[in-house]
């Protein structure tokens, strides 16, 4: 290895790849050997300054995202793997001081290491799956030695508080698929109980999250199994259940997570009042008034959707109500009919292969459903590459529910979903192609069904457009996502070239149809499809996605703030420059992302407006439009930005 | 010529080639860089097989029996002639004969036919080509950097199995023949009127003794011959290179710069090309025997693109190479022997 390095360094820039090979496959086998880290840590500066990490995200450690290593750990490219060992490695040194380096700090490097060691956590305390060892052979062993190695290091104290941290912070999201951050919790749990490990004083904030699972009352407080508490409900009196109720309604309001044994209390209750019933959700006066308006159809529900496996859709059911949806005419009799529904073969097969035999697919279908309405913004889009087809159904489940039902009705029962673009019909299943029938294990149950669908569909409209100047999204959007997508459009890059264009007239638009103070003090009505350049922490452009804008007004701290909605699974992410995303703080309802408005602004690429509005272009002043430009020039529109010279006869 | 004026008005003082291809391209620039007409000629001689056959002929070097081929029953007369000269009876099994274009680099276009079926199989782009009769012999190749018409670093690379795996330096029983190869090569030099540059001829030793000239390259070795020489003596090759074509470096920077042949070597580097061995393939699977060998040091090899594996066309377009290096030439012979009844993809 050492001399695999040697001739690494003396290589020049062009020569470095012919070195790297060996070099690799080196650190591969010495990793594999006992001591392996210690040596390859011993020598990471020496590794990092003969080139390495040249030409790859690891050579700029500050950006680096924690999150991250759990991909490149559990990936079956060796190479990826060896350059997250040998990276942390080198961070280890940085931490303990042993090396110098000229972009992170020992306490940076510290701090990131401990948020590795969390979110890999489960690779410290348990053996290889057998996908990973399929995929990784040997070197799934490797990714376990180096993490015993850091956390012996780092000591564990740093690393579970980081990761209660990092739950805590997803949950203020409140997803609707939990089972990662359950599995994370499970993980903690299982290394309290290890008298091995000393988890010092920072166990403790750990306590809320496992108790939300296994031990949220009095009643299960010792995790005694779904059959026992059953059975103790039974010798309860009202005012033990009533404490039951209270215990679970507020654990389950605090963290968004319901615990197996909430489900089964609820089920208990239907022999009860409704009263009870309300208590168990921790209803408002709103939701109380719902669940006595409809209580036949809320104790239908609870009969057949709630169990101890789908037990999370407590929550959707909650908010359902407390949205007051049950009001709008047809939801309820949509609901009825959801109630009734005869899945396809094929949905059946779908829902089973995905989430297992009990309970039946339509339980969990029921499920699902529940939680899409009342958590509209918890959808993630998965692996799913189509960021439309989850924004899509977000949009529906907030604006439009009855229609969003009567999308499920038609994939769950007839395999089939038909759309229109311009006039045509767009069927789902004419348009049907191989590549969409991929089966994605990390959906909820409607996305599974409905998005298959809506990916074909979306794809179709795209090929209508084909040859057609400008970006489709134009005809798209409003076609797709619904009536109140607004027909006038606006885009900010020249599609044919990739250049940014009339950035100030687009910047001033913008203001004039969304800024409260340019445009009337007019609240956002309907949510907005809107297209954004992403970037990553070092501002570097990443690739088009799609939201919804939902709000913008002022923030706790009176800064002016966009709301939205973003189909990734985790809208926290830090897109470069200092524009960082917040969940939480700003004064964001679950599930929306935030940014200051000119922030908003610099990564916004393409939004949609009413054209018969009159439209004047905003009086934005020349500084914060300077200052909005200023985000654009040192992201991603460094290498786009205009010829200078109109943008500036305008003023 | 553009190239040349433009080459020469920057300062460039001599042109390299590193692919075959360029060969001719570095001769005719070189022409004009060094004013020396002579040197596009040459390297024409050094780029047609059947020409260098010719040249190494008339300087009185050992060849077998070469024709040229322009269509196929020019093959076949010549397998028919070959194997008449060497007494076969109807129903002896032919000697082979071996088909190389005339300009390709290497192993491409190389091909072993026996009978008169085969012929049917060259495609028409391959012709004209070179026909030479079989010599059963131990081949190897030799790789000489020349400054001022002298040898200033001969190295004998040893196949273990031509196409598959190459090792330097050579054992000890190749290197016994080092005085008789420097005068082979040496003639070689002179027959070809090489100044300076490097050269990278193909030989066979017979059972008795007697060398055969095979071709010869005027640019780099394939097979990372260059990387394995760095591996073992610790120079950079093409760093060499750079130094045998400069007109200006001096002898006393020759001999500062390259190390005593094989005394001077470390161990033993050798590569192994693979082939996948099914013809259809799903992953990359180095075997654990392979990995886990002392002297095993890396590989190149990438994920298969392509279930399945096409009909290998030609020797030397494998897959990718191992690297390996270690002490004892024969454990290294064994081992890379050893790789080809392995499977790397399946």
């Amino acid at each position: 290895m050492d001399h695999a390095i040697q001739s690494l360094a003396d290589a020049g820039d062009f020569g470095k790849q012919v070195k790297l090979p060996r070099v690799m496959d080196s650190l591969r086998r010495v990793l594999l050997l006992p001591g392996g880290c210690a040596a390859v840590r011993e020598r990471a500066e020496r590794l990092e300054t003969a080139g390495l990490f040249l030409g790859t995200d690891w050579a700029q450690p500050q950006i680096l995202i924690p999150a991250l290593s759990t991909g490149s750990l559990r990936s079956a490219n060796t190479d990826t793997m060896v350059l997250e060992a040998v990276s942390d490695l080198r961070l280890l040194a940085v931490a303990k001081g042993d090396y110098q380096h000229a972009l992170v700090s020992a306490e940076q490097a510290a701090d990131h290491l401990s948020q590795v060691l969390a979110v890999n956590l489960s690779l410290l305390f348990s053996p290889p799956t057998e996908a990973e060892r399929e995929q990784q052979g040997r070197m799934a062993q490797v990714s376990r030695e180096l993490l015993h190695y850091l956390v012996a290091e780092v000591g564990y104290e740093k690393v579970l508080e980081n990761l209660v941290d990092e739950i805590w912070r997803i949950l203020r999201q409140r997803p609707i698929q939990v089972d990662g951050v359950k599995r994370m919790i499970t993980q903690i749990a299982v290394a309290r109980a290890n008298p091995d490990v000393d988890l010092g004083a920072s166990g403790l904030g750990a306590d809320r999250l496992i108790s939300s699972l296994y031990g949220t009352t009095e009643g299960c407080r010792e995790d005694p199994g779904v059959e026992i508490y059953r059975t103790r409900l039974d010798s309860m009196d009202d005012s033990a259940l009533q404490y039951e109720a209270t215990g679970f309604a507020r654990s389950m309001h605090d963290t968004g997570l319901v615990s197996p044994y909430h489900a089964v209390l609820l089920r208990f209750l239907l022999t009860r009042g409704e009263y009870l019933l309300g208590e168990a959700m921790g209803l408002s006066s709103t939701g109380r008034d719902s669940l006595l308006c409809y209580h036949e159809l809320v104790r239908s529900l609870i009969e057949q959707a709630v169990h101890v496996e789908t037990a999370q859709c407590v929550y959707g059911l909650t908010l359902l109500l407390e949205r007051g949806i049950l009001y709008q005419p047809p939801v309820a009799p949509a609901l009825w009919r959801q109630l009734a529904l005869r899945l396809s073969p094929h949905s059946r097969q779908r829902l089973t292969q995905v989430f297992g035999p009990t309970p039946d697919p339509r339980a969990w279908l029921l499920s699902g459903m529940l939680s899409v309405l009342g958590l509209p913004l918890g959808i993630g889009q998965g692996d799913n590459p189509t960021c439309q087809s989850a924004r899509a159904l977000s949009m529906w489940a907030y604006n439009d529910p009855d229609y969003l039902l009567q999308t499920l009705v038609w994939a769950a029962r007839d395999d089939e979903i038909v759309m229109h673009f311009e006039g045509q019909p767009i069927s789902s299943r004419e348009t049907a192609d191989t590549e969409s029938t991929a089966l994605q294990h990390d959906l909820d149950p409607v996305s599974l069904l409905v998005v298959p669908h809506l990916d074909r569909i979306y794809a179709e409209m795209g090929r209508r457009c084909v040859g057609r100047d400008g970006d489709p999204h134009r005809w798209i959007n409003p076609e797709f996502h619904g009536w109140w997508s607004g027909r006038g459009f606006r885009i900010n890059v020249d599609v044919a070239t990739g250049q940014l264009t009339d950035i100030d007239e687009f910047l001033r638009h913008f203001y004039a149809g969304y800024h409260p103070f340019y445009n009337g003090n007019q609240p956002v009505i309907h949510p907005q499809p809107a297209g954004i350049a992403v970037t990553d922490s070092a501002a570097r452009f990443v690739g088009w996605h799609a939201i919804t804008v939902l709000r913008v007004s002022l923030d706790p701290q009176d800064v002016m703030r966009v709301y939205f909605y973003n189909p990734n699974n985790d809208s926290g992410q830090d897109w470069g420059d200092g524009v960082v995303v917040g969940t939480a703080g700003h004064g964001e309802r679950f599930g929306e992302a935030s940014l200051p408005f000119e922030q908003f602004a610099s990564r916004l690429y393409i939004f949609h407006f009413d054209p018969l509005e009159p439209g004047e272009l905003a009086a934005v002043e020349r500084a914060e439009l300077d200052r909005v430009i200023g985000y654009l020039r040192r992201s991603w529109g460094a290498d786009r930005m205009p010829v200078e010279s109109g943008a500036t006869e305008q003023d | 010529m553009e190239i040349a004026e433009t080459l020469k008005k920057k300062g460039v003082d001599v042109a390299i080639p590193i692919f075959e291809e360029t060969v001719e391209w570095a001769g005719a620039i070189n022409s004009v860089l060094l004013d020396n007409p002579r040197l596009l000629g040459q390297s024409m001689l050094l780029r047609d097989k059947s020409l260098m056959k010719r040249r190494a002929q008339l300087g009185g070097i050992r060849v077998g029996i070469f024709e040229e081929a322009h269509e196929r029953d020019d093959v076949i007369r010549f397998l028919k002639r070959v194997n008449q000269t060497l007494l076969k009876l109807d129903g002896d099994p032919n000697d082979p004969i071996h088909l190389k274009a005339f300009d390709k680099a290497g192993c491409l276009g190389h091909r072993i036919i026996r009978t008169p079926d085969e012929v049917d199989l060259i495609p028409d782009d391959e012709f004209p080509m070179l026909m030479e009769s079989h010599l059963d012999g131990w081949e190897f190749a030799v790789e000489a950097w020349v400054h001022n018409g002298r040898i200033c670093f001969l190295n004998i690379s040893e196949y273990v199995t031509l196409g598959y795996s190459v090792f330097v330096p050579a054992t000890p029983e190749l290197e016994k023949y080092r005085p008789e190869i420097t005068r082979q090569v040496e003639k070689l030099i002179k027959t070809f009127d090489i100044e300076f540059g490097f050269i990278h001829p193909e030989y066979f030793v017979t059972s008795d003794g007697e060398m055969y000239f095979g071709e010869v390259a005027y640019r780099p070795p394939g097979f990372k011959v260059f990387e394995l020489l760095e591996r073992t003596y610790g120079f950079n090759a093409y760093h060499a290179l750079v130094l045998a074509f400069d007109p200006k470096t001096t002898d006393e920077e020759i001999d500062a710069f390259f190390p005593k042949e094989v005394v001077d070597a470390t161990g033993h580097a050798g590569c192994f090309g693979v082939y996948p061995r099914r013809r259809v393939v799903s992953r990359l699977s180095v075997p654990i025997e392979t990995e886990d060998h002392d002297y095993f040091e890396s590989h190149e090899l990438t994920a298969p693109q392509a279930e399945k594996v096409t009909k290998r066309t030609a020797f030397g377009n494998h897959w990718g190479l191992l690297y390996f290096f270690g002490e004892d030439p024969y454990t290294l012979r064994d081992l890379l022997k050893r790789q080809e009844e392995l499977d790397f993809y399946i």
